[in-house]
């Protein structure tokens, strides 16, 4: 086991000419949570995107475990979507039963009881189900494995703020604890008080990379604070005002 | 895990085509019936038929007829959905971080495809063959001549079974070319950001312009192969060259259209 989980080395993203990440240089190790900050539009999701393998980075390399992106990264890691992906036809077990299938990881008996305490009925039809059910279904299949490395795009991006933690209370009380967490999200208070550590994404480059506590104390303020001032003063830097 | 894809597009197959197998047989049962019955016998032994009949075989054959055409269209718009939908469109987002490789993807859809081509042309076959007039004596004599042609087999008997089973491997491996030229032609789609739908149908007609350039070149060179063949050779071996030729060059281009998707979903993935 490769005591880094995560490592960037100049990752470049262009999407035709528009550069998405410009240099990305990241090393990430256990048993974190950490959050991916940025406003929208800053390269969240495409580094997410990168590290489980839906993106190609256009320059530099990336290793999970070790390991170049493939079959076995894959396999470690929990990757949530910010949108539905499964097909309507199906049953929330039917999805249970393929993830069982194709991750070792995958333990269906804590799914069905994630079910229960979140009031969903693993055996109606997705299609059936209310929009808000579905993302409670597919954060089910992202938690109740015992990944490596969970990647959560936006997890509390569309719901209301009590559903927000109950999200993230979800999230705390399944993870496997030897395992890291990166949270994307650009609402930074809500999320401040579980994460380790903290990720500043602006404009495709990492600004701030560093542990909660350090950041508190050097800064003398919370990472929400920080996270604010740093992209408020952007808008106004150029003086339109 | 190749297994496994399969298990789930095959699953999702027989979801789709649950219904319509079994009713294009059943319809086919109906129309025999209804064909019978339109012929009436009358009292002097003379053949004649009855409107009311008439009119009732002339519309359970209508619904037949639709349903087998529903039955094609179907096969069609399922591959193109299932490839479409679940590697390009938002399932790709679980199909593509699941722990396989882009090639065995492909495979799966492309032979849960073929598998449902082939069996919707053999419940075509068996439906005429249900549709026909027969009786139970007709069923077995046909059963003795299948007994028949066992029990006198020779060399003749082993190079039209031969024949048979070239001719279903050539029906196969064009399904194959036709089902990767689709979806070479909707990975190039993808690659756009915009119009990513009309973008694939502008790239599957200029692929089909190409090959059809590219028949017209070497079908010169075919015609002299095969016609040398002929004019060395007698017996059987000139029809089994023909054919192996033909599915050698259908399966040459299915392999440039497998490695181009293969290419596109491993390198240049990118989902909406």
């Amino acid at each position: 086991m490769n005591e880094l989980l995560v490592t960037c080395t100049g990752v470049v993203k262009r999407y035709g000419n528009k550069p998405a990440l410009s240099g990305v240089n990241l090393e990430l190790g256990r048993g974190r949570i950490v959050g991916l900050l940025g406003p929208n539009g800053s390269g969240k999701t495409t580094l997410i995107k990168i590290l489980c393998g839906l993106l190609q980075p256009t320059e530099g390399a990336v290793l999970i475990d070790g390991q170049t992106v493939g079959p076995y990264t894959k396999s470690v890691i929990s990757y949530l979507p910010d949108r539905m992906y499964f097909a309507d036809w199906m049953k929330a077990t039917d999805l249970f039963d393929l993830f069982a299938d194709f991750y070792k990881d995958f333990d269906k008996a804590r799914a069905m009881s994630m079910c229960a305490s979140l009031g969903v009925t693993p055996s109606d039809k997705l299609k059936t189900m209310s929009k808000g059910t579905k993302e409670k279904v597919q954060l089910v299949l992202v938690m109740a494995r015992k990944a490596q490395l969970y990647l959560l795009d936006e997890p509390i991006a569309g719901v209301d703020p009590a559903a927000r933690d109950f999200i993230l209370g979800t999230i705390l009380t399944n993870y496997n604890e030897a395992g890291t967490v990166l949270i994307s999200t650009h609402l930074i208070s809500d999320v401040e008080r579980v994460l380790d550590e903290a990720i500043f994404l602006k404009d495709g480059q990492i600004t701030l990379h560093d542990t909660v506590d350090n950041i508190r104390e050097r800064e003398g303020k919370s990472v929400d604070g920080l996270f604010r001032e740093i992209f408020r003063a952007r808008n106004y830097e150029g003086g339109a005002f | 895990m190749f297994g496994k894809l399969l298990k789930y597009d095959f699953r999702s197959m027989f979801k789709q085509f649950a219904f319509i197998w079994p009713a294009a047989l059943v319809l086919a049962l109906v129309n025999h019936f209804t064909m019978s019955a339109m012929t009436t016998v009358n009292g002097d032994g003379i053949l004649g038929t009855s409107t009311a009949g008439t009119t009732t075989a002339g519309i359970a054959m209508l619904v037949y007829v639709a349903i087998l055409l529903a039955m094609f269209i179907t096969a069609v718009v399922f591959t193109i959905q299932r490839f479409y939908k679940g590697v390009l469109g938002d399932e790709g987002y679980l199909m593509h971080t699941l722990p396989v490789r882009p090639w065995q993807l492909i495979g799966s859809k492309l032979l849960c495809a073929v598998v449902t081509t082939f069996l919707s042309v053999v419940v075509a076959v068996l439906s005429i063959l249900v549709i026909m007039p027969w009786s139970w004596r007709d069923i077995n004599a046909v059963f003795r001549a299948f007994g028949y042609l066992f029990s006198h087999w020779n060399m003749e008997t082993t190079q039209a079974m031969w024949g048979l089973l070239e001719l279903l491997l050539l029906m196969l491996v064009s399904f194959a070319t036709g089902f990767l030229q689709l979806y070479v032609s909707m990975s190039i789609g993808h690659l756009f950001s915009k119009n990513r739908v009309a973008l694939s149908v502008v790239a599957f007609i200029v692929i089909n312009a190409l090959m059809v350039a590219l028949m017209n070149a070497v079908l010169p060179w075919m015609e002299h192969v095969i016609v040398s063949v002929f004019a060395e050779t007698s017996g059987m071996w000139p029809y089994h060259r023909a054919v192996w030729t033909i599915i050698g060059v259908d399966f040459i281009i299915a392999a440039v259209y497998f490695a181009g998707t293969e290419y596109i979903l491993r390198r240049k993935l990118n989902l909406e």
